[in-house]
């Protein structure tokens, strides 16, 4: 899906150097596993989304079982439309590039993006454009976040589709990660496979 | 060192030991209660109870006692309004005087258009007009803490639900909820001065009824207080004067039996069972009793014409008291309203009322916020340079030194 310019999905609320969590504007708005997502701030950071959650905006309160007398999920939320205020969604990202000086950069960033900062999702020139370079690849697989292997073909999943050339972008995509999982060639089929278009 | 639990746990046996032994015999007072009601004329109970003087609160029966209503399927498409409040004291420990009063506000519309706003709106009490209620003719003041704090904000809560209806579409029935009693109890007695009564009462909180009810005079509104776990025992006093129990024509609790010890008096059969207990055995689920009028002097005195009417209704978990104003009770739509909203609103809030259980999320004020707010008082007055002080029991508590 070609997304818009103006595709904010929600702002920054804990940061640091190496990632950042995001609140949705909308409970179960946030972007999808492996999305390409840019903060603003003095050094918008690009992340990788890698983990989506959604939970009571009050930890003492958890959700409890509401639907029992409901014909579909949909009319829980049609007969208790207070949920809509309750519930939260957020999500995770790992930093794997920033804008300086007009560039962009496949490294951390000198300063994290500042909470409350408004996160975008990329659209499709603009995640072509980042993953122009193989580098692009280089934070992600070196971030050691949970299911590494999924949130690294759902990121080339993404981008790939952006691409004028998917195979040749593919082909270049696996020599990377043959150099970033070394001696590790069922990890980098299995993110290639998952990947393919 | 904190309380010493294992020197209260025998105690907490003790305790537990005592009811068990007593439970035969509520029992037995439960099970006479049931029986006076089953048979009970309300029509002679209520002549009884207006030519009689009674030293307990009785119910003003306006049908049967024990007559069962079912839930009426509620409209599909409404409105649930909700006001509850929290607030913070006045502190003679704290460096200023102030209290603060949180409001939580709630409006959930179901049907064809769902949509819920919640909020709070936190309100700090400063000034002396805040501190103190004036006599206009006297100069005599009382000041506004403690219990008279609580009046007060029941009051504000509903001025705020009153806003609320207000500000809210008028194109659907609509349910204002309020969490506890419409009355104001701590104002009943002798406690305080007339002024203050006139003040909380004829100034603030009946305009804020008569708001409500003009409202319902254009749309469809019924104002609701909730009552959960109610200890009232109106009906049950009410079933005191039945003939059985009180053999007296016209009864005069003092003159006939002020002399006699407590348990002694021939209505003592039915003492300690409350009415949750006489409607928790003969309602079902969703259904509600009759409605009564309350003969609080409070009520009788200052309500007028909204005056409270109360029924109460098998909320699944729970025997729930409702209680309604006048112009509500006298409605048959909208006392249709508040019983099968309130049934459809438990039903959803698992037992509780979901609009009043939101508006009390929104109002609550937790001890970290208690203690956040004492710091932001005092980082305040710092840096204004004003004295930030403290009494030395408040210092010694904090300190905890050794």
């Amino acid at each position: 899906m070609a997304l818009g310019d103006n595709a904010r999905v929600g702002e920054v609320v804990e940061s640091s150097s190496t990632g950042f969590v995001a609140q949705s504007y909308r409970l179960y708005g946030a972007p999808h596993l492996g999305a390409l997502v840019r903060t603003g701030g003095p050094y918008p950071a690009y992340g990788v989304v890698h983990e989506v959650a959604t939970r009571g905006i009050d930890p003492s309160r958890r959700p409890t079982v509401r639907g029992e007398d409901e014909a579909t999920e949909e009319d829980v939320y049609r007969s208790n439309p207070q949920l809509e205020h309750l519930l939260r969604t957020d999500f995770r990202a790992v930093i794997v590039g920033h804008v300086n000086g007009g560039e962009t950069r496949y490294r951390l960033p000198p300063s994290p993006p500042p909470i409350y900062a408004f996160v975008h999702e990329c659209p499709t020139a603009e995640a072509a454009a980042f993953s122009s370079s193989t580098d692009c690849l280089r934070l992600l697989a070196g971030s050691g976040v949970a299911a590494l292997e999924e949130v690294v073909s759902a990121f080339l999943k993404h981008v790939v589709a952006a691409q004028s050339d998917p195979h040749a972008f593919l082909a270049g995509a696996g020599k990377q990660l043959a150099a970033l999982f070394p001696g590790d060639f069922r990890t980098v089929e299995s993110i290639l496979l998952r990947a393919a278009p | 060192m904190s309380l010493d639990l294992h020197k209260i746990a025998g105690q907490i046996q003790g305790m537990a030991s005592g009811l068990s032994a007593r439970r035969a015999e509520r029992e037995a007072s439960l099970a006479l209660a049931l029986n006076t009601l089953s048979t009970a004329q309300a029509d002679v109970i209520e002549a009884k109870r207006t030519r009689s003087q009674t030293t307990f609160l009785v119910a003003g029966l306006r049908g049967s006692v024990a007559r069962r209503h079912p839930s009426p399927a509620p409209p599909s498409d409404y409105a649930a309004l909700a006001v509850d409040g929290s607030h913070i004291d006045v502190d003679r420990h704290l460096a200023a005087w102030c209290y603060l009063i949180n409001l939580g506000t709630v409006h959930i519309r179901y049907g064809e258009r769902p949509m819920a706003e919640l909020g709070s709106l936190p309100r700090l009490y400063t000034e002396d007009d805040d501190m103190y209620l004036r006599d206009p003719g006297s100069g005599r003041t009382q000041a506004l803490e403690g219990g008279l704090l609580g009046a007060l904000r029941a009051v504000e809560e509903l001025r705020a639900l009153a806003d609320l209806a207000e500000q809210s579409p008028s194109d659907i029935p609509t349910l204002a909820l309020i969490d506890g009693s419409l009355i104001l109890w701590a104002l009943a007695g002798q406690a305080y001065q007339e002024f203050v009564r006139t003040a909380l009462i004829d100034d603030m909180f009946l305009p804020a009824m008569d708001r409500l009810r003009e409202l319902a005079r254009n749309r469809p509104l019924a104002l609701a207080a909730y009552v959960s776990l109610p200890r009232s025992t109106d009906v049950v006093n009410a079933l005191r004067l039945d003939e059985r129990l009180c053999p007296y024509e016209r009864a005069n609790c003092d003159m006939h039996c002020g002399s006699l010890s407590a348990g002694r008096r021939p209505c003592d059969g039915v003492a300690g069972v409350m009415d949750r207990d006489v409607f928790g055995a003969i309602l079902d689920y969703g259904e509600c009793s009759d409605v009564n009028l309350t003969t609080s002097s409070i009520v009788e005195r200052f309500y007028g014409d909204h005056a409270v009417h109360f029924f109460y209704m098998n909320a699944g978990e729970e025997i729930a008291r409702v209680e309604i104003p006048a112009w509500v009770a006298d409605s048959p739509g909208l006392l249709s309203l508040v019983h099968a909203g309130l049934v459809d609103q438990c039903r959803k809030g698992h037992g509780y009322p979901v609009a009043i259980s939101e508006a009390h999320e929104q109002a609550v004020v937790t001890a970290g916020d208690r203690e956040e707010f004492r710091v932001m008082v005092e980082t305040a007055l710092g840096a204004h340079r004003l004295p930030v002080y403290t009494s030395l029991k408040d210092r010694s508590k904090r300190l905890k030194w050794l």
